[in-house]
C-alpha cells in the first residue's frame, strides 16, 4: 500500500522508488545519460507515471531534443496533475523558453502541492519580480523569510520586495529588525556596509533625513560602511535635502577628491541656495566668485572654469571665454567644439566665440607653402581652423565650413579629424556620396582606429553603399563569425543595425529593413530577459543599491531612442504593406541579392551548419541547459518577416511600449494613430492625435492625418457603438472644426504656415487626397521655393518624392530648382545619375589617385 | 621658440601596415615623385622599422622619413631614401632632430652592424645638400642621370659614417 496521500496513479514499487530517486540525483548533477537510462526503465514497467515522464522531458530539454522533452512533460503533467513535481518542471522548461507569466503559474500550481519547498518558492520570487507582481513578491519573500529566518538574505530581500512594491515604512521596519539581530559581523564586511547604506537610502526617501545622517555617520565612524565615497556622496546629498548649513562643506570636501565632477559643483552651489538652470544676477557674481576659488586651488580643472562659462555673461565672459579657448587650441582639443556648442543657446555667447576665435586665428595665419611665422604653433593655427569650420557648418554655413577645412587640409593634410568633419559637413549639405569619400579618406589615414573605421561604414550605408559598409566593418568584426552583420548583431550593436535597416529603406528594401529593425526589437527583448538573474544574484551578494538602479532602468528600457525609432519605421513598413500586400510579395530590384551575396549567404551557412554538426557530434552528454539558443537564421532576406500575417497587429505590438516611454514624441503618437484607425480602433487613433496636437499642433504630418481621419470616419459604413462613436465625434471635432469643409480646413491652414515648406507639401498632399487636378497642386508645391520659405533639404526631398509619386511632369523641374539653392548637394540630380555618384565614392586607394600625375617614379 | 620646447612636441613612431596611408598621403604632397608599390611594402618590414618612421608635432603626423639597409661584402650600409616635413613645420630644428634621431638608431642597431648611411640630393637642392653637411655628410660623388623625368637630372652622392654606439661596461 502506499503512504497516505499519495495517489497510486504516483506510487512506485520500492524498487522503482529507488530508481526515481536516482533520477533526481542524476539530474541534480547533471549527469544527463545516466538519468535518461534510469529513467526509461522506471517507464519500462510504468509508461505512464507522471514524475518519471516529466524528468525524462527535462532531461532530453537539456540535451538538446527540445521538442520531444516539452511533449514527454506535458504528458506527464496531464498524467499526474497534483505532483509539485510535475508543474516544477513545466515551469523549469516555461522559464527557459522566457515565458514568465505561464511559467510562474505553473510554479504557483506546484506550490499547492508543496507549500514549503524553498527552490520553488525562490524561482517563483525571481519570477514574480521579473513581472514585476510585487505584492505577490512580498508574500513569497515573507514565507522563505518564515522558513529560514537564520538565511540572511531572505531579511533583505524581504525589504527589497517592500521597497519594490512601494511600502518604504516596511523595508525600514525589516531592516532594522535585521540589524537587531545580527550578529558576528567581520570587520569591514562589504556585505554588511552595503545593507547599511541601502537602509541610508530607504531613509533618504522616506524623507527621514535626520535619522538617515545620524545612521550613515554612526556607521561611518565605526568603519562598518566601508566605501569612503559612498559616505561623502550620501552625506552631502541628503544634508543638502535637508537644507542643512554643512551641506556646503561636504560638498566642497567633494570637490576637493575629484575636482572635475560637475555634480559636485551643482550641489556646492544648490548648498548656497544657487540654482544654475534659474540663477539670478545677484547669484550670478557669487557663484564666479566661488568658481574662480576653486580654479585657483585646482589649476588643472577645466569643470570649474567651464562651468563659469555656463553662468558668465557680458564682457565677464569672454573674459573668460578668451583663455579657455586659447589654451585647449594650444592644445589640440580635437572635442572642443562639442564641450562649448551647449553655449550656442545664448546668441550673444555664440557670437563672442566666433569672435575670439576669429581673430585669434588672424594672428596665426600664415601660407601652407613656407614654415610658419617662429612664434605661432602651426598646429594651433590648424585646431582654431577647425573650429571655425565646426562653428560655421553647425550654424548652416556649410560652404564656408568647407573653404576653411580645405586650408586646414592643404596645410596638414594627415589630421584624420579634418577628412571626417569635411564628410560630415557634406552629410549635412545633402552630399552622402562626398561624405563617405571623405570619411574614407580618414579612414585610410589610419587603419587601426575603430571609430574612424566605424564611421566610414556608417557613412557609407547613409550613401546606400550597404555589401561596401560591411566589408569595411568586416575589417573589424570577428574573422570566426559567420559574416560581420552577424557579429554584429550577436554583439548587439544597436548603431550598425540602425543605420543598416535605415539604409535598407532608402534603398527600398523594406524587407530587409524591417528584419533588420526586429533584430533590434530582439535585442531589447535580451536587455529585459537579462536582468533575470539579478533577481537571485544581487540579493545573494547584498548588491542592493546598484540593483535597485538597475530595475529602475530595466523599466524605462523602451525608451531608448534606438527602440523608439526602430518601433516607429518598423510600424511604417508593416502599415504599408497592410495597405498594399503587393509589396510584401513583388521583389523590388533592389531586395534581390546579387549572385555574389548570395554565395557569400549560402557559404555563411554552411559554416554555421557545419559548426552546429560538430558541436552536435562532441558532445553528447554535454548540458545545453534550459535556455533556448540562438536559432538558425531561416529567412535570410527578411521575405518571410514582410509576409508574415497580422502586419497590423504586429505593429500595434511593437508600439505599444511608447505610449508610457515615448508620451513626448510626435512622431510615436502619428504611428499608434496609423495602426489603430487601420485596425479600427476610432477611439485610441483619435487620442493619439489628440496627444500630437497637444505636442505640436501645427505639425504637418499631424494636419495630413486629422483631414484623413476625418475621411474615413464620415465614410464608414459600420459605425462603432453609439457611445464610442459619439466620444469619438466630440474629439474629432474638438480637432477639426465641422462647420467648415475640409478644403477650407486645409487653405486655413496653408496660409497659417505658407512660410514653411513641409507645411505646404502637406497641403498639397492633402489636397490631392481631396481631389484637386495635379497642376493646382503643382502650382501650390512650387511656392516652397519662394524666396521667404523656409525650405530645409529634407523637405526638398519630399518633395521631390512627392512629385515623382503623382507622376508629376515637373519633377526635373523641381530638382533644377533645387540644385541651385542647395549647391553642395547631390542628391537633386535625376535618378539614373544618382546610380553614377553612388558608385564613384568607393575608390581602391584614393590616395594613390592623386599621385597618378607625377612623372617621376622610384622603385 | 626655444629648441627644447619644440623637441618636446616632436615624437616618432614606426611605419606600420596601418598608417601607411599617411605616408602615402605625406609622400604625395612632399615629393615630386611616385613611390612604387615595392617601395611601401619594403618600408613596413619589421626589420626595417628603426629606420623607417613618422614624425610627429604634437601628436599629428608631419614628415616622414624612410631607409632601406643595403648588404654587401659583410658590410651594412643605410641608404636614406625619403626624409621630409610639411613646409609649415620647417624651420624648427625638426629635420635636424629627425636625422639625428636616426643616426642614433643606426649607431645602436647590431644585427646587421650600420657602418654608413648616404642618400641622393637633386644638384639644384642646395638647402638639402647644406642641411645635410651640417650634419657630417660629404659629397662622396655625382650620379649622372639620375632622375628620369624631372630636371636636373643629376644628383649628388652624400655620405656619412656611423661611429658605433659605446655601449656601457664594455
Amino acid at each position: 500500500m502506499p503512504p497516505a496521500g499519495i495517489p497510486p496513479s504516483r506510487a512506485l514499487p520500492l524498487k522503482e522508488s529507488g530508481l526515481f530517486k536516482e533520477v533526481l540525483h542524476y539530474y541534480e548533477d547533471r549527469q544527463l545519460k545516466k538519468g535518461l537510462k534510469t529513467a526509461d526503465a522506471i517507464l519500462k514497467k510504468f509508461p505512464n507515471h507522471g514524475e518519471t515522464l516529466c524528468m525524462k522531458g527535462l532531461i532530453l530539454t537539456h540535451l538538446g531534443r527540445r521538442e520531444e522533452g516539452l511533449e514527454l512533460v506535458k504528458q506527464g503533467v496531464r498524467l499526474d496533475l497534483t505532483s509539485h513535481i510535475c508543474w516544477h518542471v513545466f515551469g523549469l522548461i516555461q522559464k527557459g523558453q522566457k515565458n514568465y507569466e505561464e511559467a510562474l503559474k505553473s510554479y504557483t500550481q506546484a506550490l499547492r502541492f508543496d507549500k514549503e519547498n524553498m527552490n520553488i518558492l525562490r524561482d517563483a520570487a525571481h519570477l514574480q519580480t521579473q513581472l514585476r507582481l510585487y505584492d505577490g513578491l512580498v508574500e513569497t519573500r515573507h514565507t522563505l523569510l518564515r522558513l529560514r529566518p537564520q538565511l540572511r538574505q531572505n531579511w533583505i530581500a524581504l525589504a527589497v520586495a517592500y521597497h519594490l512594491s512601494g511600502n518604504l515604512a516596511e523595508a525600514k521596519s525589516v531592516l532594522e529588525q535585521y540589524e537587531r539581530i545580527v550578529k558576528n559581523v567581520p570587520d569591514y564586511d562589504v556585505e554588511m556596509s552595503e545593507i547599511l547604506l541601502y537602509h541610508v537610502r530607504v531613509l533618504e526617501e522616506l524623507g527621514e533625513y535626520a535619522d538617515a545622517l545620524s545612521l550613515l555617520d554612526a556607521n561611518a565612524k565605526s568603519r562598518a560602511i566601508i566605501d569612503r565615497v559612498a559616505i561623502q556622496e550620501f552625506r552631502a546629498r541628503i544634508l543638502s535635502k535637508a537644507g542643512k548649513d554643512e551641506a556646503q562643506q561636504a560638498w566642497q570636501g567633494l570637490i576637493e577628491q575629484n575636482p572635475n565632477c560637475w555634480d559636485y559643483y551643482k550641489g556646492y552651489l544648490a548648498s548656497r541656495g544657487i540654482d544654475l538652470e534659474a540663477i539670478t544676477d545677484e547669484q550670478r557674481d557669487q557663484a564666479l566668485h566661488s568658481l574662480h576659488d576653486f580654479s585657483a586651488q585646482f589649476p588643472k580643472a577645466s569643470a570649474p572654469l567651464r562651468i563659469a562659462l555656463e553662468i558668465a555673461q557680458g564682457d565677464k565672459f569672454t573674459k573668460l571665454v578668451q583663455p579657455y579657448l586659447k589654451t585647449r587650441l594650444e592644445k589640440g582639443v580635437p572635442s572642443l567644439f562639442a564641450d562649448l556648442k551647449s553655449l550656442y543657446r545664448s546668441s550673444s555667447k555664440r557670437d563672442t566665440i566666433e569672435q575670439t576665435v576669429t581673430s585669434l586665428l588672424s594672428t596665426l595665419v600664415h601660407p601652407a607653402t613656407s614654415p610658419s611665422p617662429p612664434d605661432t604653433d602651426p598646429t594651433e593655427y590648424i585646431w582654431a581652423l577647425y573650429y571655425l569650420a565646426q562653428h560655421h557648418s553647425f550654424l548652416g554655413s556649410h560652404k564656408k565650413a568647407i573653404e576653411l577645412l580645405d586650408e586646414a587640409i592643404g596645410h596638414t593634410p594627415t589630421l584624420p579629424e579634418l577628412y571626417m568633419f569635411k564628410a560630415r559637413v557634406l552629410k549635412r549639405a545633402g552630399d552622402p556620396f562626398g561624405a563617405a569619400k571623405n570619411m574614407d579618406l580618414a579612414r585610410t589615414l589610419d587603419l587601426q582606429d575603430r571609430f574612424l573605421n566605424t564611421k566610414a561604414g556608417k557613412y557609407r550605408l547613409r550613401a546606400g553603399l550597404i555589401d561596401e559598409a560591411v566589408e569595411v566593418f568586416g575589417l573589424f568584426t570577428k574573422k570566426d563569425a559567420p559574416s560581420p552583420s552577424q557579429d554584429l548583431e550577436d554583439m548587439q550593436s544597436l548603431i550598425y543595425l540602425t543605420e543598416e535597416a535605415d539604409a535598407q529603406l532608402r534603398n527600398g528594401n523594406l524587407a530587409m529593413a524591417l528584419k533588420k529593425y526586429d533584430a533590434i526589437h530582439r535585442i531589447f527583448d535580451v536587455f529585459e530577459d537579462d536582468q533575470f538573474d539579478f533577481h537571485g544574484y544581487s540579493v545573494r551578494k547584498f548588491t542592493i543599491n546598484i540593483y535597485l538602479n538597475l530595475i529602475k532602468w530595466e523599466d524605462n528600457l523602451r525608451s531608448h531612442p534606438a527602440y523608439v525609432h526602430s518601433a516607429i519605421e518598423a510600424s511604417r513598413i508593416l502599415v504599408k504593406v497592410h495597405d498594399d500586400p503587393s509589396l510584401a510579395t513583388k521583389p523590388s530590384s533592389e531586395s534581390e541579392l546579387s549572385k555574389k551575396q548570395k554565395k557569400k549567404a549560402k557559404r555563411a551557412e554552411k559554416k554555421v551548419q557545419e559548426e552546429a554538426k560538430k558541436a552536435n557530434q562532441n558532445s553528447a552528454n554535454e548540458d545545453k541547459g534550459l535556455d533556448i539558443g540562438p536559432l538558425k537564421d531561416e529567412d535570410p532576406d527578411g521575405t518571410k518577416l514582410l509576409q508574415a500575417s497580422d502586419p497590423l497587429e504586429r505593429a500595434a505590438k511593437v508600439l505599444k511600449p511608447l505610449t508610457t516611454m515615448a508620451k513626448d514624441n510626435i512622431d510615436a503618437w502619428l504611428a499608434i494613430h496609423d495602426v489603430a484607425v487601420r485596425r479600427k480602433r476610432y477611439l485610441q487613433a483619435i487620442q493619439a492625435l489628440n496627444r500630437a496636437h497637444a505636442l505640436n499642433a501645427d505639425s504637418p504630418e499631424l494636419h495630413f492625418r486629422l483631414v484623413d481621419f476625418q475621411r474615413r470616419w464620415t465614410s464608414l459604413t459600420d459605425k462603432p457603438s453609439e457611445n464610442a462613436a459619439s466620444a469619438a465625434l466630440s474629439a474629432i471635432q474638438k480637432l477639426i472644426p465641422d462647420e467648415v469643409s475640409l478644403e477650407v480646413f486645409n487653405s486655413q491652414y496653408l496660409q497659417r504656415h505658407s512660410s514653411r515648406a513641409d507645411a505646404v507639401l502637406a497641403a498639397a498632399k492633402v489636397s490631392r487626397t481631396l481631389g484637386a487636378p495635379r497642376e493646382e497642386v503643382e502650382a501650390s508645391i512650387f511656392t516652397a521655393l519662394n524666396a521667404d520659405t523656409e525650405l530645409k533639404l529634407e523637405t526638398a526631398l519630399a518633395i521631390v518624392a512627392f512629385l515623382t509619386e503623382i507622376r508629376s511632369q515637373r519633377a526635373e523641374e523641381f530638382r533644377a530648382a533645387c540644385r541651385a539653392k542647395f549647391q553642395l548637394s547631390t542628391l537633386f540630380v535625376p535618378p539614373e545619375d544618382l546610380a553614377a555618384a553612388q558608385k564613384a565614392v568607393v575608390q581602391k586607394d584614393p590616395v594613390a589617385d592623386a599621385v597618378e600625375e607625377k612623372a617621376e617614379i622610384i622603385s | 621658440m626655444s629648441s627644447r620646447t619644440t623637441s618636446s612636441k616632436v615624437s616618432f613612431a614606426a611605419v606600420t601596415p596601418n598608417n601607411l596611408g599617411t605616408v602615402r598621403k605625406l609622400n604625395s604632397v612632399l615629393f615630386p615623385i611616385k613611390y612604387s608599390e615595392k617601395f611601401y611594402s619594403d618600408i613596413v618590414q619589421p626589420d626595417v622599422e628603426d629606420f623607417c618612421q613618422l614624425i610627429y608635432y604634437n601628436d599629428i603626423p608631419i614628415g616622414t622619413m624612410c631607409c632601406r639597409v643595403e648588404e654587401k661584402d659583410g658590410q651594412a650600409k643605410l641608404y636614406l631614401m625619403t626624409l621630409a616635413v610639411l613646409a609649415p613645420y620647417r624651420s624648427r630644428g625638426i629635420g635636424s632632430q629627425s636625422l639625428q634621431h636616426l643616426i642614433d638608431a643606426a649607431a645602436a642597431h647590431t644585427k646587421p652592424k650600420i657602418t654608413t648611411i648616404y642618400l641622393h640630393v637633386q644638384v639644384s637642392n642646395e638647402d638639402a645638400k647644406r642641411f645635410y653637411e651640417r650634419h657630417g655628410f660629404k659629397e662622396v660623388g655625382l650620379y649622372e642621370n639620375y632622375y628620369k623625368k624631372i630636371s636636373p637630372h643629376d644628383a649628388w652622392i652624400l655620405q656619412r659614417d656611423i661611429e658605433p654606439k659605446t655601449v656601457e661596461g664594455k
